[in-house]
C-alpha cells in the first residue's frame, strides 16, 4: 500500500480516543478524530476515511442515524463500539449498514484485529472476490456451484448453499439474523429465527471440523452470524 | 306502597275523603235547591255529575262511588216530589235514578282510569329522573367507596330500603361488604349463589329476620362484579314490580360503574408499572455506561502502553499487563453486579427465540477464550435434542459461569465436561469438574448471592456467578442444583424446559 488508510474514530470519550488513536496508527493509519455525531459526519464527508470507529453513546445523538446517514452516500466500512447493555442498538446499528461491533471494555489486541480485517476486505473489493474460497478442509467454488471437503462433495440443499453464499461473501462483517432470514428466505421469515439457526447448524455439520466449536460459522449470540475464513 | 307518590291522594286520608264527598254533595244539594223553582229537575241532575266529576278527580275512585250514591239520594230526598221521602210520586223518576247512577259511575270509571294512567305517568318519569341523576352521579364516581355511597342513598330515597354492595376480594373466592357504615345483616350463601350463577336471588323466609332479602348480581360486559343486597325496610307485603325492576337498572348502572373503576386502576397500574421500569432501565443503563467507559480507557490506556516507542523496560510493561487484567476483572465485576440488579430487579425481559443448545455451547466456550486454555472442554450432547426456547444472550451467561467457575477451581489439565440430554418434559444440562468440589455444608447456600464455596479461597470472584445462573434459569422456567460427583470434582445440573418447538417447513430436495 503506497497510501496510508484513512480512519475517522467519532468517540466523546476523551481517553478512549486516544488510545484508540494510538492502536490504529500502529497499523500505519492516518488518523482523524470527532467527538460527536455532527462533526463526525462533517468529518466524514470531508475525508472520505477508509474506515470509520464509531462509538454509538454520542452526547449529540444516536450513532445508528449518522450511519443512516453516511450509508446514503458511501460504503466505507464501519466498526460500532457499544457498551455491553446495548444489544439492540448493536442490532440495529448493524442492520442501518455497520460491519463489526466490539463490546466495551475491549483490548488494544482485538481492536487492531478488527481494523486490520476490515481494511484488508475493503482493498481486496474492487477486484471482485474470487469465485473459489478455500477455509479449513472445504474449498468452495462458487463458478461451478461445488463445495469440497477434503476433496470430498459435499452435498448441500440450495438453502444451505445460499446461505453459505451469502455468509462466505461478507468475510469477517457480522450479519444479523434478520438481514440473513430476509436474505435467504424473504421478508415473511424475518421473525423465524429458528430456521436460520437449524440452517447454520446443518452447514456446521457438513464443513466444520468440530461442529459444537465452530472457527468459521461463528455466532455472534443475540446478533447474527459471521463468517470468518 | 313505594311508589305512592300522588301528590292529590297524600293529603288526604281515608276520613277526610269521605267527609269531603258528604260535604260536596251537602254543598251542591244547598246550592241547588234554591233554584228548584227555576231549574229543570234535569239540569239539577247535570249539577250532581258534575258533582261525581269533581269528586272522582280530585278524591278518587272510591270517594267518587260514595258520591254517585248519594248524589241519586239527595236528588231523591231533596228534589224529587214528594221532597223531603225516599218515596217517588212519578214512576218515570226511577228512569232518572238509573241513569243519573249508571252515568256518575261510568264518569267514575274513566275518570279514575285517566288518573291512575297519569299518576303511573309521573312515577315513571320520576323514575326515570332518578335513574339519570343516579346514572350521572355514577359516571362522576371516581372511588369504590363513592359508588356505594351513591347506591345507597338511591335504594334509600327511592325505595326507602336499605342496601349494601358486595364486592369480590382478589381472588374471587370471597365477597366482603363494600365500605359502607350500613348494618344490614346478609346472607352469605345467597350472596354466592348470586355471584357464581349470575342470577337474580330472592328469598322471602329471611325476610321476616331482618335480613336482607333481594340479592341482584352486578353484572358488567367482561365479568360480574359483585352483589347488591336489599332489604326493604318496612313494608310486609311484596315488592312490588316496579321497584324490582328499578333495582335491576341500578345493578347495571352500579356494575358499569365498578368496571369502569377497575380499569381505571389498571390502566393506572400499567402506567406506574412502566414508568417504574423505565426508570430503572435508563438508571442502570447510565451507571452501566459511566462505570464501563473508565474501565474501557483503562484497559485500552494499559494495552496502548506496549505499543511505546522505544519500547519500555520489560518490568514496566509487566505493570502494564498487571493493570489490563485488573481492569478487565474490575470490568467482569461490574458487569455481573448490574446483571444481578436488572435481574434482581425482577420481570427481566426474556427475549425467548427457538435454537438448538448446541449453538450457545459453542459461543460460551468460543467466549470464554483463554479462560479454558489450560483445561480441554469435552462437550457431550445428545444427537437428538430438541429445539428449546430460551434468552441465547442469558443462557450463554449461564455457560460460560459455570465453564469459568470450573475452569478457575479445577485443577490444570483436567478436563472439563459439558452433558445435554433430555428426560422427560426437560432437557438436563450438566457441567463437571474434577476439582475439589463444594464444601458439603455450603451447598445449599450456594446459589444466594455473595456467597462461595470457599469464602477464603485465593480465587477471585464475588459469589454472584451462581446466583445469576439460578436467577437466568429460574426466568426461563428452569432449576438448578450443585453436587458433588461420586469419582470426586463438582457438578452444576440445570434443566430448561422443553415445550412445543415449531415445525420447519422441509425444503423441497
Amino acid at each position: 500500500m503506497t497510501t496510508p488508510a484513512k480512519v475517522l474514530i467519532v468517540e466523546d470519550e476523551k481517553q478512549i480516543r486516544r488510545f484508540v488513536r494510538v492502536a490504529v496508527e500502529e497499523e500505519g493509519c492516518q488518523v482523524a478524530e470527532a467527538e460527536t455525531m455532527a462533526q463526525g459526519l462533517l468529518e466524514a464527508g470531508a475525508r472520505q476515511p477508509d474506515l470509520l470507529i464509531l462509538d454509538l453513546g454520542l452526547p449529540d445523538g444516536n450513532g445508528i442515524d449518522l450511519i443512516r446517514d453516511l450509508r446514503g452516500w458511501s460504503d466505507t466500512p464501519i466498526l460500532i463500539l457499544s457498551a455491553r447493555s446495548q444489544e439492540h442498538d448493536k442490532i440495529d446499528a448493524l442492520d442501518a449498514g455497520a460491519d463489526d461491533y466490539l463490546t466495551k471494555p475491549f483490548s488494544v489486541g482485538e481492536l487492531r484485529a478488527r481494523v486490520r480485517a476490515l481494511l484488508r476486505r475493503r482493498s481486496r473489493s474492487p477486484e471482485g472476490a474470487s469465485p473459489v474460497i478455500e477455509f479449513g478442509e472445504v474449498i468452495a467454488d462458487f463458478s461451478r456451484r461445488r463445495v469440497t471437503r477434503n476433496g470430498a462433495e459435499v452435498h448441500l440443499t440450495p438453502i444451505e448453499y445460499r446461505l453459505l453464499t451469502v455468509l462466505v461473501g461478507h468475510p469477517g462483517k457480522v450479519l444479523t439474523q434478520r438481514n440473513l432470514l430476509r436474505e435467504i428466505w424473504g421478508p415473511s421469515y424475518v421473525e423465524s429465527s429458528h430456521y436460520l439457526r437449524v440452517y447454520v447448524g446443518h452447514l456446521r455439520q457438513k464443513l466444520e471440523i468440530d461442529p459444537t466449536q465452530p472457527k468459521h460459522f461463528l455466532t455472534e449470540t443475540g446478533v447474527g452470524y459471521r463468517f470468518l475464513p | 306502597m313505594p311508589f305512592d307518590t300522588s301528590a292529590n291522594e297524600k293529603h288526604y286520608s281515608g276520613f277526610l275523603r269521605i267527609a269531603l264527598t258528604v260535604a260536596a254533595c251537602a254543598a251542591t244539594t244547598a246550592l241547588a235547591t234554591p233554584l228548584l223553582g227555576y231549574l229543570d229537575l234535569a239540569n239539577i241532575v247535570m249539577l250532581f255529575l258534575l258533582t261525581v266529576l269533581i269528586v272522582a278527580v280530585k278524591l278518587g275512585r272510591n270517594a267518587a262511588i260514595l258520591a254517585s250514591v248519594i248524589s241519586v239520594l239527595c236528588f231523591d230526598i231533596f228534589f224529587v216530589p214528594p221532597r223531603f221521602s225516599l218515596a217517588v210520586s212519578n214512576i218515570q223518576y226511577l228512569i232518572t235514578f238509573a241513569v243519573m247512577l249508571v252515568t256518575a259511575l261510568t264518569t267514575t270509571h274513566f275518570t279514575s282510569i285517566l288518573r291512575q294512567r297519569a299518576q303511573e305517568a309521573v312515577q315513571r318519569e320520576q323514575q326515570t329522573q332518578a335513574l339519570y341523576q343516579l346514572a350521572k352521579q355514577l359516571a362522576g364516581a371516581l372511588t369504590v367507596e363513592q359508588v356505594v355511597e351513591i347506591t345507597n342513598r338511591f335504594v334509600h330515597s327511592q325505595l326507602s330500603a336499605s342496601s349494601v354492595v358486595l364486592l369480590p376480594s382478589a381472588d374471587r373466592k370471597s365477597l366482603d361488604v363494600a365500605c359502607t357504615q350500613a348494618n344490614l345483616p346478609i346472607e352469605t350463601h345467597l350472596v354466592h349463589v348470586s355471584f357464581e350463577s349470575g342470577k337474580f336471588v330472592r328469598s322471602d323466609e329471611v325476610r321476616g329476620m331482618g335480613y336482607a332479602s333481594l340479592y341482584f348480581p352486578l353484572k358488567a360486559p367482561m365479568r360480574i362484579r359483585g352483589v347488591l343486597a336489599v332489604a326493604f325496610d318496612e313494608q310486609p307485603g311484596e315488592p312490588s314490580d316496579e321497584s324490582l325492576s328499578l333495582l335491576d337498572a341500578l345493578a347495571s348502572l352500579i356494575a358499569v360503574a365498578l368496571e369502569r373503576l377497575h380499569y381505571v386502576d389498571v390502566a393506572q397500574d400499567s402506567e406506574v408499572k412502566m414508568l417504574t421500569e423505565r426508570l430503572r432501565s435508563s438508571i442502570l443503563s447510565a451507571l452501566s455506561h459511566d462505570l464501563r467507559t473508565p474501565l474501557t480507557a483503562m484497559v485500552g490506556l494499559a494495552d496502548s502502553l506496549f505499543l511505546v516507542k522505544p519500547a519500555l523496560p520489560p518490568t514496566a510493561l509487566e505493570t502494564a499487563q498487571a493493570l489490563h487484567e485488573q481492569a478487565e476483572r474490575l470490568a467482569a465485576l461490574v458487569g455481573n453486579l448490574l446483571d444481578m440488579a436488572r435481574l434482581n430487579a425482577g420481570e427481566v425481559t426474556l427475549r425467548r427465540e427457538w435454537q438448538p443448545l448446541e449453538e450457545v455451547v459453542g459461543a460460551s466456550i468460543k467466549l470464554l477464550g483463554n479462560a479454558l486454555a489450560e483445561h480441554p472442554v469435552k462437550v457431550m450432547l445428545d444427537n437428538e435434542l430438541p429445539l428449546l426456547e430460551f434468552d441465547a444472550v442469558l443462557i450463554e451467561r449461564v455457560l460460560c459461569n459455570l465453564l469459568e467457575n470450573a475452569a478457575k477451581y479445577a485443577p490444570a489439565q483436567t478436563p472439563i465436561e459439558l452433558h445435554a440430554k433430555q428426560t422427560d418434559s426437560v432437557v438436563e444440562v450438566a457441567v463437571l469438574d474434577q476439582g475439589p468440589g463444594f464444601p458439603a455444608h455450603r451447598r445449599d447456600e450456594l446459589f444466594n448471592m455473595f456467597v462461595r464455596g470457599q469464602s477464603e479461597s485465593g480465587k477471585p470472584g464475588t459469589g454472584l456467578g451462581l446466583a445469576i445462573c439460578k436467577a437466568i434459569v429460574e426466568a426461563h422456567g428452569g432449576t438448578i442444583a450443585a453436587d458433588n460427583r461420586p469419582e470426586g470434582g463438582a457438578q452444576v445440573c440445570f434443566t430448561l424446559p422443553v415445550g412445543n418447538p415449531p415445525s420447519i417447513e422441509e425444503e423441497p430436495a
